[in-house]
């Protein structure tokens, strides 16, 4: 853990050194919400959520799990008109955001279509719930 | 302690609250949306009794480091929002538990070695 954290501090510091100032205005290196700062890699991790309920597509549909994929959804949707809302209007938040509501809805219509048709023992009822 | 108890329900019920919760201001949406983030760890402790097949690694793993981040991003932005710091370590610790089950369950259960028949002339009988 303490390595990952010394590798991104390496390389800011070669990123401070190496970029010219005309690439570093380009980039916006030393805008407060830039890459040097959390401001900006948190937002970005929430696609990494994205990406993996992208990737749970493949699993089959009683693997899902329910609860998370419903707190998935209403996060995504609200979070979505939350950051159309605030000032400045955040488009990046916006758009991780509308992801994650389609993703999570999708998986919530894959569990739910799954349980509407192989709803059959008793036994199977007992451990969907 | 007790009586604190009361006195707080006692202010959930009152009429400012009544009429807070019923009324239509802007900044309500604001003041609600600081708890939106809750239903993640909630979800995960509901999922703490259920099959770990149900478990998905990716989204664990995913979700144990976007944790991680928004931790550091709840203290660093101005002003400090501790509520979201919460949120996010409740989440982190059952994303870890989560995925604690997950790996004990595919990896630390022996799973049952191929059965080989042994041919009945080899066995010796007592």
């Amino acid at each position: 853990m303490f390595i990952l954290s010394d590798l991104y501090r390496v390389s800011i510091g070669v990123g401070n050194r190496v970029l010219t100032p005309r690439m570093k205005q380009i980039v916006k290196w030393d805008h407060p919400a830039g890459m040097k700062y959390i401001h900006f890699w948190a937002p970005l991790m929430k696609w990494s959520l994205v990406g993996a309920g992208f990737g749970d597509m493949l699993r089959p549909a009683n693997k899902l799990s329910l609860n998370q994929s419903i707190s998935l959804f209403a996060t995504g949707a609200t979070w979505s008109r939350y950051s159309m809302v605030i000032v400045p209007k955040n488009y990046m938040l916006f758009a991780v955001n509308i992801f994650l509501a389609f993703v999570g809805g999708q998986q919530v219509a894959r569990i739910a279509h799954y349980r509407y048709t192989h709803l059959e023992t008793p036994n199977e009822k007992e451990k969907q719930i | 302690m007790a009586s604190l108890l009361a006195r707080g329900l006692s202010q959930l019920k009152s009429k400012e609250m009544r009429d807070y919760l019923t009324s239509t201001v802007s900044n309500k949406i604001f003041d609600l949306l600081k708890f939106a983030n809750w239903g993640l760890p909630l979800a995960a402790l509901a999922d703490l009794k259920k099959d770990p097949e149900i478990i998905s690694p990716k989204m664990t793993v995913a979700l144990c480091f976007y944790s991680m981040l928004f931790m550091r991003f709840a203290l660093q932005v101005k002003p400090k929002n501790r509520l979201l710091f919460a949120c996010h370590f409740a989440n982190e610790c059952a994303q870890l538990m989560q995925l604690a089950r997950f790996l004990n369950h595919k990896y630390g259960t022996p799973k049952p070695m191929k059965q080989y028949q042994v041919p009945s002339d080899l066995v010796q009988s007592k």
